[in-house]
């Protein structure tokens, strides 16, 4: 969970809320709001009225709600619906409970009272709010429940010895929302605290200048028209308790920053910034106190309000790099069922050792690598392998921690634990990924050194050579250059035109974690595409529908999904979505493992699966249906027969879809003359299957995590810059050693914590718009440098020669400075 | 013009309370949620309470 999830969310509700007008005409779900239909419709009697809900989940929400006393939330909605069905119930909310678990989140406060927050997955307006905080009140034990909108946090405080965690969690379950753990401490870190600070003293210097700005415009008009010098000298000393509190609070982080560089005798940006503020504002302090000449206190305040601008955008486009370790062992469950001599125990994961059995149930995720014992059952190892289809594991075979157990329950020896576990192997190639990564400098970077060099240089022998004349104009001048000089448009330069970019990005679904990516971005030479989930869907679907003889399509489906209805697998969840209309009820179902299934339905025997079940069953496979199968078996395909009454009625044909814009994005890719690699864990075949379809390529097929991270590294070794766009956990090696990286929103949490790139709505084709983005922020960049630079060469040897006045100096450059802005925000219509 | 003298340190005085102001409210979380605070307000607990209806009943 994070902030790609609350987006996701909040772009949810918005179409949601656009489509819920139109159809409102038809039956619309009590709960949600959302059209009823297909087979998963329900109906149920509430408050004495037969309401009709779109999902057996909104059903026993609005039970729950309705049994609480809550119907007033209904009420509250405005008519709007809850816009989506509720999310489903985290499983093993018990581990909530555990002490080591808690430790991560949980504050425990006097008398046994605790509080957390929660990060609550389904609120979307105030009505949620309401039944939130009073659903949770009404518990007992519950101190205060205290519902943030805006961030969609829970605030908690309870009393343990009187509830558990897991049973408030629970309750919150009930009421239709999803809750998740969440350290505001970890989530914000220290770069968010630091970004507020800076925001106090721009907002401190914003402040200064404004009071600054009209005392000025006062002086100003008083040197043309005349000022009594009285009141000259006191707006003086107003100006100067203006400054001197803004110069000392803004300008603080550039002092420490310049003299923290003076020490490690490193020239920063800093130092120009820090020598030119401080010697404006002593030369007029000196003044102030002479009663003698003017005074540049304004132009002391508006620079660092300028500076502190560009500081602030540049911090707000740095996201925060979240651990992607962590989350990567957040996959594995923090619970196990451990099988004792006297029966099962629930211990934490911590706790298991090397030759314990454990129990995996259906839908449970295995906590550790072993060997599975007895049971047999559908493993779902895509995180891991890339393997798009579940495998089928049986007594002797090896599971790994983390996987996913679909249909059956499985006894597993453990053999490795913690940080022996396939796992936590890739947590440490992320790591060490992440760790040795180049730092890559930013131009302004590079320029930096020198040009504070020349500034101070230029304005040293500015002085030296007019103490010759008087140490007024010889200080004059020397404040001058520094002046002009200052590195505002400079310091403005990149991060404004980040800053927009990243905006631009956002705005269509291209979110750019920190500026760099962007940077790098701009100059890449190759393309690496993960298979499974990236290029293609992810999932299967049902492709095509090949009905045998006398039978058609719709029949074929419908009779297949009512049977499939029953079943766990993923292949039948597919049938299952592509029937369009009611689902019929099916009776005496049977599932044979590794064979397929059958039921009755309306009074007829459906038989689906495999050649070797028709076989066993003497259904007689017609010669064209077999070879059709095979030739969907070639695609990478899976066939499924179908059989009614004894008798093949036909096939149907699931396939894991390439996405729709992936050929035109290579196509695009291939005319800009940057090189394509397709990785992936599948069989050659597969990948060489897909290759036909999207033409040329680079393939290399069964690959490890690791193969992935090195075949990255074999490309970066020949002077290649890589992106990498990926979705999976097995990919997140190769995205973290990847120049730049871009992960599908749809994917894995650890693969967008990796990514310095998230494409929120999966849409292949955002990646060639981020590429455009990339380049055009990256010429915006280098125009804005020439302009500050020009700047500089135009008006540096004016005030060398004493030829301008600070006054002028002070006009001209936030002159440059609206320039450098203004240029930025042009990058918006540049990518059209 | 003479007032000016007083006026300006006033006013400048007057100003910086409201940064003050402002600091202590960003500190203290009261921009933390602009939307949720707008609506509970107009949130008044119409769930029939059962002990304050029976008080009410005339006796």
């Amino acid at each position: 969970m994070g902030v790609a999830l609350i987006l996701r969310n909040g772009c949810l509700s918005k179409t949601k809320r656009f489509f819920a007008l139109p159809s409102s005409a038809h039956t619309s779900c009590f709960h949600c709001g959302l059209p009823v239909s297909g087979g998963s419709a329900c109906e149920a009697e509430i408050n004495g009225k037969k309401r009709s809900f779109c999902c057996a989940g909104c059903m026993t929400v609005c039970q729950v709600i309705h049994e609480s006393g809550l119907d007033d939330f209904y009420s509250r909605l405005n008519y709007q619906g809850a816009e989506a069905p509720p999310p489903e119930t985290p499983l093993d909310l018990e581990q909530y409970d555990l002490p080591e678990v808690q430790a991560e989140f949980v504050r425990a406060l006097e008398g046994g009272k605790k509080q957390a927050h929660l990060l609550v997955e389904g609120i979307h307006c105030a009505a949620c709010v309401w039944l939130i905080e009073h659903g949770l009140n009404a518990m007992d034990g519950i101190e205060m429940a205290e519902v943030n909108l805006a961030h969609q946090r829970l605030n908690l405080r309870w009393d343990s010895s009187r509830v558990a965690l897991s049973a408030i969690m629970l309750r919150l379950g009930r009421l239709g929302y999803a809750a998740a753990p969440f350290n505001p401490e970890t989530a914000e870190g220290s770069l968010q605290r630091r970004n507020r600070s800076l925001l106090f003293r721009m907002a401190f210097a914003g402040f200064g200048v404004m009071n600054i700005m009209w005392i000025s415009i006062a002086l100003y008009a008083g040197a043309f028209s005349g000022i009594d010098s009285e009141v000259k000298q006191f707006f003086h000393w107003i100006s100067f308790c203006i400054a001197t509190p803004v110069l000392i609070y803004s300008g603080w982080p550039f002092f420490r920053a310049a003299a923290l560089g003076l020490k490690q005798l490193r020239l920063t940006m800093d130092l120009p910034i820090a020598i030119g503020s401080l010697s404006t504002w002593s030369y007029s302090s000196w003044i102030t106190f002479n009663a003698s000449g003017e005074v540049y206190f304004d132009t002391v305040v508006t620079f660092l309000f300028v500076i502190l601008i560009g500081r602030y955008l540049e911090g707000l486009s740095k996201r925060n790099a979240s651990s992607a370790a962590l989350r990567l062992m957040e996959l594995q469950p923090r619970l196990a069922t451990r099988l004792l001599a006297t029966g099962e125990e629930r211990i934490s994961v911590r706790k298991l050792q090397v030759g314990d059995h454990v129990l995996v149930r259906p839908g449970e995720k295995l906590p550790a690598d072993g060997l599975v014992i007895s049971g047999a059952s559908y493993i779902d190892e895509s995180m891991l392998s890339g393997e798009s289809r579940p495998l089928r594991k049986e007594a002797g075979a090896n599971v790994v921690a983390g996987s996913m157990n679909v249909d059956g329950s499985l006894t597993v020896e453990v053999c490795s634990v913690g940080a022996d576990t396939a796992l936590a192997r890739i947590v440490t190639l992320v790591e060490e990924a992440q760790g040795s990564k180049a730092k890559v400098q930013q131009i302004a970077d590079r320029i930096v050194p020198w040009f504070v060099a020349a500034t101070i240089g230029l304005a040293a022998i500015t002085f030296i050579y007019w103490l010759r004349n008087d140490f007024d104009t010889a200080l004059l001048a020397a404040v001058s250059v520094l002046i002009i000089t200052c590195p505002c448009a400079l310091g403005l330069a990149t991060p404004m035109c980040i800053a927009v970019g990243v905006g631009a990005g956002a705005k269509r679904g291209v979110l750019v974690r920190h500026g760099q990516a962007l940077e790098i971005l701009s100059g890449i030479t190759h393309v690496v595409f993960d298979k499974t989930g990236t290029l293609t869907e992810g999932r299967m679907r049902v492709a095509q529908v090949i009905p045998a003889n006398t039978f058609d399509q719709v029949a074929l489906i419908s009779l297949a999904a009512a049977v499939e209805g029953q079943s766990r697998h993923p292949l039948a969840t597919a049938i299952t979505a592509a029937l369009k209309g009611k689902q019929l009820t099916c009776v005496s179902f049977l599932s044979e493992s590794g064979l397929g299934v059958s039921g009755m339905v309306d009074s007829r025997r459906v038989v689906i699966g495999n050649l070797r079940l028709m076989q066993r069953d003497g259904i007689a496979v017609p010669e064209q249906m077999q070879q059709e199968q095979s030739r969907i078996e070639r695609q990478m395909g899976v066939a499924v027969l179908v059989a009614v009454d004894g008798a093949l009625a036909g096939l149907i044909h699931l396939q894991d879809r390439v996405r729709d814009e992936a050929g035109a994005l290579i196509q695009s890719l291939r005319e800009q003359g940057i090189g394509i690699t397709m990785l992936t864990g599948d069989s050659m075949a597969a990948a060489q299957a897909l290759k036909e379809t999207l033409g040329e390529m680079h393939v290399v097929a069964e690959l490890l995590p690791e193969d992935k991270e090195a075949e990255i590294r074999r490309l970066q070794a020949g002077g290649e810059k890589v992106l990498m766009i990926g979705d999976g956990v097995n990919d997140a090696p190769a995205l973290a050693r990847a120049d730049v990286s871009m992960a599908m929103g749809s994917g894995m949490d650890v693969s967008m914590a990796c990514a310095d790139i998230v494409l929120v709505s999966s849409d292949l084709s955002r990646v060639g718009f981020a590429i455009k983005l990339a380049q055009k922020t990256l010429s915006t960049i280098r125009q804005n440098i020439g302009i500050s630079l020009a700047y500089n060469v135009i008006l540096v040897p004016a005030a060398m020669a004493a030829l301008v006045t600070p006054v002028f100096a002070a006009i001209a450059m936030p002159i440059s400075s609206l320039l450098v802005i203004g240029n930025a925000i042009l990058i918006r219509r540049r990518i059209g | 013009m003479d007032v000016i003298f007083g006026l300006i340190p006033a006013m400048i005085i007057m100003g910086l309370v409201g940064v003050l102001i402002f600091f202590w409210a960003v500190k203290n979380g009261q921009y933390d949620d602009m939307e949720g605070p707008a609506h509970r307000i107009l949130d008044d607990d119409d769930m029939p309470d059962k002990k304050n209806d029976a008080d009410r009943l005339p006796k």
